[in-house]
């Protein structure tokens, strides 16, 4: 059994933002670092967000007046209360400085213009006027459930130009990068974490990695669902190595949000800047609605809001009817042209090379879709996991908990260099005190499980199960059963199927050799974890007899924080166990912003006694 | 409408040393908004799961997918069939390192030539986390982010006969990211800087104008003004210091 | 790991591929420019036989046949130095083009090699017929014609008429678009003219040639 092994101080599973902004403060404190990824860093998952990120700079004309304050207000307000205030301090309070490192790190922000310009909000134009003083100095515009203007961004590829603003920074440092590695399992004694063993996708053998440190920044799980604006790569990898530890948990799993504008068929999404810039969503009459719901918000309410009645007008009988399903429209024909080829450019290309459709004439077809998992590897507030010592987690793949059941529009790429800045200090501080010895004979017998199973797969000893249909019928039943509208009935019939998936995901053999990269036997080898995800999501969702941001049960309305002010966490502590153990924990140690009416969205809300006057 | 699609696929798997290059085909019927993305994906599901190529985002952004599609390196998430004849013929990116049929190791050699190139800021001063932003003027940062839409998807190096003659050739990628630098005035270097990155014929001088990345390029990239704009410069650069004649 | 601060050891970048660039283009723009007025002083042919005669007589009598013609011949073999730093001269660069070449379709790039092929059979059939031209001075177009009308030089202009014309016509494109004279907008425009300029000074050059052929001598 012969296999190389990479010693580190810190091993970053995961080099999307949150990844690199931790690994560039670890190695800036002098700490060697290595980041490994599924695919080259810059084409993680990352790059894919349009819209922009969250800082109260409060530079531009409509976000005067702005501050932290009222940025973590928002946020806790958008969690629906199901957040960590003490973290969503933290975020509020350092996302401006984030954003200005960045922009010291080269990061194009698009600026403030001095003088008149005029805006759309929610297709009527208005005129702003931009101050003098303000000239140069980083902009935002306006994005969901928010306040004030607040997403600074560039044009429409801030994740793009700030991924790659990173990944400049980190080929700077000399950081080591490990393109095309697959973490498969976490070596750990039961107390702490020294390290993963990882699959390499150009050859396809195993590795291992020993570290002091090893973090966990592997984005979201999206693929748990068919239809998801995420990458093909976000299977949740980062999840499942933890999860499989038996002792840390998955924090409120069943915290996913939807996205209202994903295009049909294809799933790709068009930012909600078409919505802050104006743009408008029509029915099959071709007419405005939303305002009928959210008589003041309108498009701009929350993506859980807006994303629940686009659903329940097409339940309605309202919506376009498709070969792919009823959908309905976004119209931002009257942004006008030059508009949409420059601040909208993406959006336009989009509709044109995916669709067919030219926006500036044409209506595109929408629908929501999932979009983001504010569930992960729950940690606390910097950053160290539930259960390891040495392991962290930051972005995505994180639960320190900011989005609680919601994620503002915005707040997610502001939390990936937040949390890494803070994190990665927290990170290089333990490291300083670290006296971990790098346990061989552990990574010996990780390396020597994982090789059994992967053998017993390639030669199917456990059985000829085809790992795409395991993986097809999964993500049906999370589609079908776990979306947007959750009920008991439903949801204990989306149990119910997943444990059977289960059972056959273990019986997965392969059809192909699995020599070499073989993507089948990547998909093969994670398939049951995956299922596994899919259960904590289902089973989450069965329990949380409430209805609280993105998680809306159809038979229990109302926010209930009397009994379900917690978060979920949920461990898998035995491994022939088909269900999770769930405990709850308090949503947030502390309430600055005590709970209440988000001011959008239907309101009822069952009170904890205490703060029933 | 629906037609029989005939796919050549080039199929190699370097770490099987049974495997020798050869193409094998592949029917699909067609479906309406067919992207290469689901005909691959239904291909390795339905017909072979040995099947090895790129996807990420799947949406034209992450640059995983680029292959040469019909003879045009290009990105296969956003190639719809309905554009192509009944027959596609799929080979993978050349220049870059096979991993196996359609894959390629872009990873390594974009960034290694970053490091080459210097693709970062360079600048002595301190992030003061107190202090306002450096100002900008908003034309200059959308100018910036015209250079720097591109997503390194390799088309552009693929498609150079330069880069595929020479190895040592850091292509119009690199070129068109110096470009950017150049124009970012948070970054300090001076033209003799660029010069000693860009001024030889590993950079813009073993550029012979092929515009072949000008054409394949998915993002649109003005590679062919910013080559040019760029060999300007640097051929100026050379005279004034043949004129000066200090280092 | 033994760090070494490679930056003392830094020669300063050199500037030669700069310089070579530059000759590069500049002995090509001046080629160009003489194969035009080459073109000019061989087509007066057309306008009467006095015409070319009292050119040729110009030229020879300022005696800038004499020494321009040498000069030009140094000229295309500098050209040729520095070009051939880019023709592919190995087994394996040339089955990279030419693998590349038919893989891609794409007409630059085509261009392209076609320039490096025609260049090759420039410099033989250009040399000899230079020398030919230079070493029986004067010129008059009697003589010019007395060689053509034995047939052989007929073949040989033939042949050497298209291949000049490709790889000047093309040069002068990619002079344009290298240095960024041609912008992406006016590309298409200025190819379309290019070819069109190519194919009249071919045309051109068909009629000398036959105009040459049918001179009573
Ligand atoms: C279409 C779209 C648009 C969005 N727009 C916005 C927006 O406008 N504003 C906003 O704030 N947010 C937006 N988001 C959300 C935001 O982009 C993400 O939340 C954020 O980028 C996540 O970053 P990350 O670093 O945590 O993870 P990612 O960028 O997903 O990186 C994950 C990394 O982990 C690696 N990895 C995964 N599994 C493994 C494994 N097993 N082994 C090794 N490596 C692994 C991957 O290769 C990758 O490098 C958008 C999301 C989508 C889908
Ligand atoms: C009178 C004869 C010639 C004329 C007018 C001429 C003209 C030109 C011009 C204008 C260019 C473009 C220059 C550039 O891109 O910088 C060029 C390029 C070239 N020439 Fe010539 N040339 C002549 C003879 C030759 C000869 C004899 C050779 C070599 C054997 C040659 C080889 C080349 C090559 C290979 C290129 C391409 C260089 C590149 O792409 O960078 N040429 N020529
Ligand atoms: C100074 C040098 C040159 C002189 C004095 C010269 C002179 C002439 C003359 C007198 C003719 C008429 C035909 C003849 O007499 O045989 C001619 C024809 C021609 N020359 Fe040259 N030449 C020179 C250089 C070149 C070069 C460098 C090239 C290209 C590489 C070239 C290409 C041709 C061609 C293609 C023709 C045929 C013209 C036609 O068809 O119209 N010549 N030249
Ligand atoms: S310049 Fe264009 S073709 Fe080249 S890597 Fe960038 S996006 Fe791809
Ligand atoms: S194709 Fe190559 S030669 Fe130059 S113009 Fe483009 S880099
Ligand atoms: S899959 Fe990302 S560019 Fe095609």
């Amino acid at each position: 059994m012969a296999y190389e092994t990479f010693y580190s101080d810190l091993v970053c599973i995961g080099a999307g933002l949150a990844g690199e902004r931790v690994a560039i403060e670890a190695a800036a404190a002098g700490f060697k670092t290595i980041l490994l990824s599924l695919v080259p860093p810059r084409r993680s998952h990352s790059c894919a967000a349009e819209g922009g990120m969250q800082a109260a700079l409060g530079n531009c004309a409509m976000g005067e007046g702005d501050s932290p304050d009222v940025h973590f207000a928002d946020t806790v307000k958008g969690s629906d209360w199901g957040c960590d205030q003490e973290v969503a301090r933290i975020f509020a309070d350092t996302a401006p400085i984030a954003v200005r490192e960045a922009s010291h790190w080269g990061m194009p922000w698009n600026r403030v213009e001095a003088g008149k310009s005029m805006c759309f909000k929610g297709g009527v134009c208005f005129e702003v006027e931009d101050k003098a003083e303000k000239h140069g100095l980083i902009t935002a515009r306006a994005f969901g459930g928010t306040a004030k203007w607040r997403t600074c961004y560039t044009a429409d590829g801030t994740g793009h130009t700030l991924l790659y603003t990173l990944d400049n920074k980190v080929t700077q440092l000399g950081i080591t990068v490990h393109d095309r590695i697959e973490a498969v399992s976490l070596i750990h004694d039961g107390d702490r974490c020294v390290g993963c063993v990882a699959r390499c996708l150009k050859t396809g053998k195993l590795r291992v990695y020993l570290s002091k440190a090893t973090l966990i920044a592997t984005g979201g799980y999206g693929k748990l669902y068919s239809e998801t604006t995420n990458t093909v790569i976000n299977e949740g990898g980062g999840h499942i190595v933890a999860l499989d530890t038996g002792l840390v948990p998955f924090g409120n799993p069943e915290a996913v949000q939807f996205h209202p504008t994903g295009i049909v068929p294809t799933n790709i999404l068009v930012t909600e800047g078409c919505r802050g810039d104006g743009g408008t969503l029509l029915d099959v009459n071709q007419e405005r609605f939303m305002h009928i719901y959210e008589p003041e918000k309108a498009e701009l309410a929350s993506r859980d809001v807006v994303s629940r009645w686009m659903m329940h007008h097409i339940r309605e009988g309202h919506g376009v009817p498709s070969p792919y399903g009823p959908h309905l429209w976004l119209d931002i024909r009257h942004l006008g042209e030059k508009h949409i080829t420059t601040r909208l450019r993406e959006v336009y290309d989009t509709c044109i090379h995916f669709l067919g459709v030219d926006p500036i004439t044409q209506l595109i077809p929408v629908r929501p879709c999932h979009h983001y998992s504010m569930g992960g590897v729950r940690t606390n507030k910097d950053g160290y996991a539930y259960g390891l010592e040495g392991l962290f987690s930051a972005g995505e793949s994180c639960c320190w908990d900011m989005h609680g059941f919601n994620r503002l529009g915005g707040n997610s790429l502001a939390e990936t260099i937040v949390a890494g800045r803070h994190i990665g200090r927290a990170v290089a501080d333990y490291l300083k005190g670290a006296e971990t010895t790098l346990r061989t004979d552990l990574a010996r017998q990780a390396v020597a499980r994982d090789e059994e199973r992967i053998k017993r797969i390639v030669s199917g000893a456990d059985g000829k199960e085809n790992v795409y249909d395991v993986r097809n019928a999964m993500q049906k039943e999370m589609m079908d059963n776990v979306g947007i509208f959750r009920n008991g009935t439903d949801l204990q019939k989306a149990v119910d199927n997943l444990r059977e998936l289960l059972v056959r995901s273990k019986k997965v053999g392969l059809r192909s050799s699995g020599v070499g990269s073989s993507p089948e036997l990547a998909m093969a080898i994670k398939i049951s974890g995956m299922v596994r995800m899919a259960i904590c999501v289902a089973y989450g969702a069965l329990m949380r007899t409430e209805s609280r941001g993105a998680h809306a049960r159809e038979d229990y309305t109302a926010r209930n924080d009397r009994d379900w002010l917690t978060r979920t966490l949920a461990y898998w502590r035995n491994p022939d166990a088909d269900l999770p153990t769930l405990e709850y924990e308090p949503a947030s140690p502390v309430f600055h912003l005590p709970p209440g009416d988000r001011g959008y969205g239907k309101c009822e809300i069952i009170c904890r006694e205490e703060m029933n006057e | 409408m629906s037609r029989q699609l005939k796919f050549n696929i080039f199929r190699y798997n370097p770490q099987d040393p049974n495997s020798v290059p050869h193409t094998d085909s592949f029917w699909l019927d067609e479906t309406p908004s067919l992207t290469l993305f689901i005909a691959l994906n239904r291909l390795r599901e339905e017909q072979d799961s040995s099947l090895n190529f790129d996807f990420a985002c799947r949406m034209a952004i992450c640059g995983s997918c680029g292959m040469v599609i019909n003879g045009r390196p290009g990105l296969a998430c956003r190639t719809l069939t309905s554009d192509l004849p009944g027959e596609i013929t799929l080979m993978p990116l050349p220049v870059f390192k096979l991993v196996g049929d359609l894959a390629v190791d872009t990873g390594t050699w974009f960034r290694a030539t970053n490091e080459k190139i210097e693709s970062w800021i360079h600048t002595d001063q301190e992030f003061d986390p107190e202090a306002l932003e450096e100002r900008m003027e908003n034309d200059l940062a959308n100018s910036i982010f015209e250079l720097e839409r591109c997503i390194e998807c390799g088309c552009c190096v693929a498609s150079c006969g330069t880069a595929n003659m020479r190895a040592d050739f850091v292509g119009a990628f690199a070129l068109n990211r110096v470009a950017r630098f150049v124009m970012d005035p948070r970054d300090k270097r001076s033209d003799a800087d660029y010069f000693e990155v860009v001024g030889t014929d590993q950079g813009i001088f073993g550029c012979m104008g092929l515009l072949a990345c000008e054409d394949v390029c998915p993002r649109k990239i003005p590679l062919q003004d910013q080559l040019g704009i760029l060999r300007r410069k640097m051929g100026f650069i050379g005279l004034k210091n043949l004129f000066r004649r200090k280092v | 790991m033994t760090t070494i601060d490679t930056a003392i050891y830094v020669k300063p970048p050199s500037r030669v591929s700069a310089y070579l660039d530059w000759l590069q283009m500049l002995t090509g723009a001046g080629l160009i420019a003489f194969m035009w007025s080459h073109m000019i002083l061989v087509a007066s042919v057309n306008l009467g036989v006095k015409v070319m005669n009292a050119i040729a007589w110009f030229f020879e009598a300022t005696y800038m046949a004499q020494v321009g013609g040498p000069l030009i011949g140094a000229t295309m073999l500098l050209h040729f130095v520095l070009a051939a730093r880019k023709i592919p001269f190995t087994t394996s660069e040339q089955g990279a083009i030419w693998r590349h070449a038919k893989m891609l379709h794409h007409t630059d790039t085509w261009l392209w090699v076609i320039q490096a092929v025609t260049a090759m059979i420039i410099l033989i059939m250009g040399s000899v017929h230079m020398w030919t031209v230079l070493t029986d001075l004067p010129i008059t177009a009697q003589k010019s014609a007395a060689r053509i009308q034995g047939g052989f030089w007929m073949v040989f202009y033939l042949i050497l008429l298209p291949m000049i014309e490709l790889h000047v016509g093309i040069g002068f494109y990619r002079i344009a678009v290298k240095w960024g004279f041609i912008r992406r907008a006016e590309r298409k425009p200025f190819k379309r003219f290019e070819n069109i300029l190519t194919a009249v000074m071919i045309l051109i050059g068909l009629i000398t040639i036959i105009r040459f052929a049918t001179l009573a001598i």
